[in-house]
């Protein structure tokens, strides 16, 4: 057995109703797993809306050209709504942290920063809020409320 | 205090494959999101601009690539997720089933899509 895994009796952490006792590393499993379905489930959704252009692949070139195509007009009629924007931003927000927090859990692996890896979760979350926040501004541009 | 949770034993392939593709999407990922929301608005994104992308060698190989690893990472992750809240048996094959055709579909139309998109559409 590894270093990593002596000595803790920790319970399931898959009993929810313990949160409270819920350590640094036990927040860091379950925000990976939170932001994996997210990213899983945006995956096959982010599929189906691209597939627009199988359909748009067959109109004429002066379709294409204007922009009048479905592919088109599907992307651009939901980058035109506000909510859409504040999705993606929750979107950068989970994929940011996923990123993060899998060099972090890749790293333990490894055996590298076993001693700090509650300080690294924590400033996976600082670093996530501080990109997410700087995204802002680009990734509202050009929507109106 | 050190601690370590993992869904994965350490050492199975799924847990070696696990970590082969997040190197890779971390990279990918990363790239991904930079291109078409800073380098690119999203807004901008047009059937000719994309197009245009996936006519580049690289750029294709690299989206099928990502297609692909995307899907297995994500479909392992969730499969080992319902592996640690007790799924067993039959239950477990059938999830198991499941998991591999939806994978397999998702990566099908993907790929028909990227065709599309370098105007090879199937």
């Amino acid at each position: 057995m590894s270093r990593a895994n002596e000595g803790y009796d920790r319970g399931l952490i898959e009993d929810f109703g313990r949160w409270r006792e819920f350590s640094a590393g036990m927040w860091a499993w379950i925000f990976h797993k939170f932001t994996g379905w997210v990213l899983v489930g945006y995956l096959f959704t982010h599929i189906a809306v691209l597939s627009t252009a199988i359909t748009a692949g067959s109109a004429d070139p002066a379709t294409l050209q204007a922009g009048n195509d479905v592919y088109t007009q599907t992307i651009q009629t939901l980058e035109g709504q506000a909510v859409v924007r504040v999705l993606e931003v929750g979107l950068l927000a989970v994929a940011v942290f996923h990123i993060l927090n899998g060099i972090r859990l890749l790293l333990t692996d490894l055996g590298l920063g076993l001693e700090s890896q509650d300080r690294s979760f924590y400033a996976s979350l600082v670093l996530t809020g501080a990109i997410v926040v700087a995204s802002v501004p680009t990734f509202i541009e050009g929507v109106s409320v | 205090m050190a601690e370590r949770y993992s869904s994965f034993a350490p050492g199975g392939t799924g847990w070696l494959l696990q970590r082969l593709t997040a190197g890779f999407l971390i990279v990918v990922l990363a790239f991904h999101f930079f291109l078409l929301h800073f380098v690119n608005h999203a807004a901008d994104v047009t059937f000719l601009g994309s197009a245009d992308r996936m006519a580049q060698t690289g750029y294709f190989v690299t989206m099928i690539l990502f297609l692909v690893t995307a899907t297995f990472h994500g479909v392992n992750g969730v499969y080992n997720a319902l592996l640690n809240q007790g799924l067993t048996g039959r239950s477990r094959q059938a999830v198991k089933g499941v998991l591999a055709i939806a994978s397999l579909l998702l990566i099908v139309q993907g790929v028909r899509l990227a065709l599309a998109l370098q105007g090879g559409a199937l």
